[in-house]
């Protein structure tokens, strides 16, 4: 025969709620978690797109500085601002160019045992040392 | 009876929950199977996007590295003038600083016009074009002078859809297209014009809404094209309803491919030297165009090709056709005494003449085949040297009769005459040679003085070069390597041998008369260097209109390399119609010189004479010393 419910004890019905609660708990907090991942996701994205415009306006001022040096590199911008600062720049003439010899190669290393040549002890007794 | 009305009202109750269930259904089959492609394809188009990804077109370099041509990214400013609610002056007000255009001529692209579109129906515009080629910052500027743009109220309107229409105004009447166009920028303005080209705006085919792109019209832009242009990227994404890109909802993000950096042969030092030069001798000379070439034999290598009239590839369209025409390799001309090289060395290549040999030079009048062949001094006998020296025609003559038509047009197709070289520029010609067949009689005694032969300037300085690379032909070098955007190299072209044209002996023979044409006896004395030993053929020819030689009417032309023992470079120039004087060894040697003593300085080549005249300085390079007394 069935015991009369409001018999039970409160210990005995506190499983129940507390499956209950837990149940509940998981599911808020799967909700919540899931919420908050979208928003950090979100956040991400916009961090993402201000990454990538300063990006771009990194990479737009980086050529125009290439740019603008390239212009100042150029042969008549040289040119110009030699004539106008009034620089006295020119080429030297060929005479004025001392051509020094070529140096011949490297003298070969001596032979035989030098005063500066180091001599492992395992060569020697090997009978590889120098005579 | 109760009962019985309960039953019915059930009966209704269920029968209309059916119907409902039912309609409900019809409704679901409606929209998920019958028209499920139709509205799933309209689902997305309400929020995906598909954003094309423009790749940065490669830059042009120098042999040193220096940018030649670069491109920056710039904005395409649109607009849309059916939100312009009667304000297109107000607007057209603010944006004409910042983009630099007349108020006038924005207020008239902002006008609103009607037409009747296939379907019958009255329709606005809704998209103009205001300005191409705006820079970012401009369209920053152009952004925020339209967000404080002020209109004055309408009494007629309500306060709210005033605002809302100010609104609108300001952030959506004026807006820059998705996709970035570029704007091609040539730092050194001129310099190296021909070589460079210049591109245009293309619209390449594409599956969705047209875009404006940039392709190459002339010179390596347009020959390195594809190589330059990269590949497009794409990304597939959501946008919010604002149009806002959801970036976590990238579906495919493909990054563009950028072009190559194409890097040449050319050293833009050498260019500006040979421009500078050009620009001189334009203005002493005024001809009709002046051209300079200057190679490096051992390898075919270009290191300077210029020619004048030139333009500026920033603006192409400011400059007419004739100064962007590349002649150096699109104009033939009779090449006059410099062709004199061809037949000679062939000669001496086929032993039928030895510098030594000396032929009858006629006093000046030699008749041959009906006709009387002139020189332009009066010369006795002279030895082949001789006639290189003296750039005598009827001794020229003499040898091409004694080595054959068969020998001659052996020797022209040799050189590469007849055909186009094979240099990386678009609109190279190959010249005109006849073959033996359609010969006149007179044609083997005008051949050896460059008439009855059409060739282009590329063509006679690249057969100089094989005189002076010890008779073997290079194919001419204008690109050195490809690389990526980090600068490693993808691609690395070397020199290209095409044949050998005459042997290292017959080319030792012919440089050693060549150096007599800048010595005090020959044709070009202004070519002369102080340190190095120059080797060169003057050539003056008349030029040809109508079928018929004009007087007063020259080409004149000097080429020459040095120094001669080791030639290191080949400097080429040709005058169409020069004025006060038009002898090449008068016009273009001086050039020459100039030239040749400034590129020598800067490329620190080393001098094979001394100061003081023809003194060897080391033996392999003695050449000088070596020099005959060129026969009388």
């Amino acid at each position: 025969m069935a015991r009369n419910r409001k018999s039970q004890p409160a210990a005995i019905r506190f499983g129940p709620a507390l499956k209950a609660f837990l149940l509940c708990l998981l599911i808020g907090g799967s909700g919540v978690g899931y919420v908050w991942q979208k928003d950090q996701i979100a956040r991400l994205g916009q961090k993402i797109r201000v990454g990538e415009t300063a990006l771009d306006r990194a990479r737009d001022e980086n050529e125009k500085l290439r740019k603008q040096l390239a212009a100042m590199r150029s042969p008549a911008f040289l040119e110009a601002r030699i004539r106008q600062l009034d620089l006295g720049l020119a080429a030297p003439a060929p005479a004025k160019i001392w051509r020094l010899p070529e140096p011949a190669g490297e003298p070969a290393p001596p032979a035989g045992p030098g005063q500066y040549v180091a001599r492992s002890p395992d060569a020697a007794a090997l009978g590889e040392g120098p005579r | 009876m109760k009962k019985r009305l309960q039953h019915r009202r059930l009966f209704w109750l269920a029968g209309l929950l059916a119907a409902a269930f039912a309609g409900l259904g019809y409704r679901l089959v409606d929209l998920q199977v019958l028209r499920h492609e139709e509205l799933a394809s309209e689902a997305r188009s309400n929020t995906e996007r598909e954003i094309l990804l423009e790749p940065r077109r490669g830059d042009i370099l120098d042999s040193k590295g220096n940018l030649l041509a670069t491109s920056l990214f710039v904005k395409t400013v649109c607009a849309d003038p059916s939100l312009m609610i009667g304000h297109s002056a107000e607007v057209a007000g603010v944006l004409a600083g910042p983009l630099g255009m007349p108020r006038e001529e924005l207020e008239q692209r902002l006008g609103r016009w009607l037409r009747r579109n296939q379907k019958g129906e009255t329709v606005t515009n809704r998209y103009v074009v205001l300005k191409r080629k705006v820079a970012p910052e401009d369209w920053e500027k152009a952004r925020i002078a339209l967000a404080g743009l002020l209109v004055a109220p309408d009494p007629d309107r309500p306060a709210k859809a005033q605002a809302e229409a100010l609104r609108i105004l300001r952030e959506k009447s004026v807006f820059v297209e998705a996709i970035d166009d570029q704007q091609r920028f040539y730092p050194n303005q001129g310099l190296a014009a021909h070589v460079l080209g210049y591109v245009s705006m293309t619209e390449p085919g594409t599956n969705g809404p047209p875009i404006i792109g940039t392709a190459g019209v002339e010179g390596i832009e347009r020959s390195f094209n594809a190589k330059l242009a990269g590949a497009r990227g794409w990304r597939v994404t959501e946008a919010d309803r604002q149009r806002r890109e959801q970036i976590s909802l990238r579906e495919q993000d493909v990054q563009a491919r950028d072009g190559c950096n194409v890097v040449l042969t050319i050293d833009s030092v050498i260019q500006h030297i040979v421009e500078t030069a050009l620009a001189e001798a334009m203005e002493r000379h005024s001809p009709i165009s002046i051209s300079g070439l200057v190679v490096r034999p051992r390898t075919g290598e270009i290191l300077a090709l210029a020619t004048l009239p030139s333009f500026d590839p920033n603006h192409p369209g400011a400059a007419p056709p004739d100064a962007r025409r590349n002649r150096i390799i699109t104009d033939v001309a009779e090449p006059g005494s410099t062709f004199k090289i061809v037949v000679i060395s062939g000669a001496l290549n086929e032993r039928v003449a030895r510098l030594g040999d000396a032929f009858d030079c006629e006093h000046g009048r030699f008749f041959y085949a009906g006709r009387v062949l002139h020189d332009h001094g009066s010369y006795d006998t002279l030895s082949v040297e001789g006639i290189v020296t003296k750039s005598s025609n009827i001794g020229a003559a003499k040898i091409g009769i004694k080595l054959g038509p068969e020998g001659v047009y052996e020797y022209i197709r040799r050189y590469g005459f007849g055909g186009p070289t094979g240099i990386p520029l678009p609109g190279e010609v190959g010249g005109i040679v006849h073959p033996v067949k359609s010969w006149s009689k007179v044609s083997i005694a005008q051949l050896p003085m460059g008439h009855g032969v059409a060739v282009t300037r590329l063509q006679m300085t690249m057969a100089m070069c094989a005189i002076a690379n010890q008779g073997l032909l290079m194919r001419p070098m204008l690109v050195d390597r490809l690389e990526d955007a980090r600068h490693e190299v993808i691609a690395r072209y070397s020199p290209q041998p095409v044949r050998r044209v005459i042997s290292e002996a017959a080319a030792r023979d012919m440089v050693q008369a060549l150096k007599t044409v800048t010595g005090p006896d020959g044709t070009a004395p202004k070519a002369a260097l102080e340190h190095y030993s120059v080797a060169g053929k003057t050539g003056t020819a008349q030029k040809v209109e109508n079928g018929a030689y004009v007087r007063g009417k020259y080409f004149s032309s000097f080429i020459g390399f040095f120094p001669s023992g080791a030639p290191e470079l080949c400097v080429s120039i040709t005058m169409d119609e020069p004025r006060r004087g038009y002898y090449g060894g008068q016009t273009a040697a001086p050039v020459f010189k100039e030239i040749a003593e400034r590129a020598a300085n800067y490329l620190n080549i080393r001098p094979d004479l001394d100061e003081t005249g023809p003194g060897p300085l080391s033996p392999p390079l003695k050449t000088a010393a070596l020099r005959p007394e060129p026969p009388r």
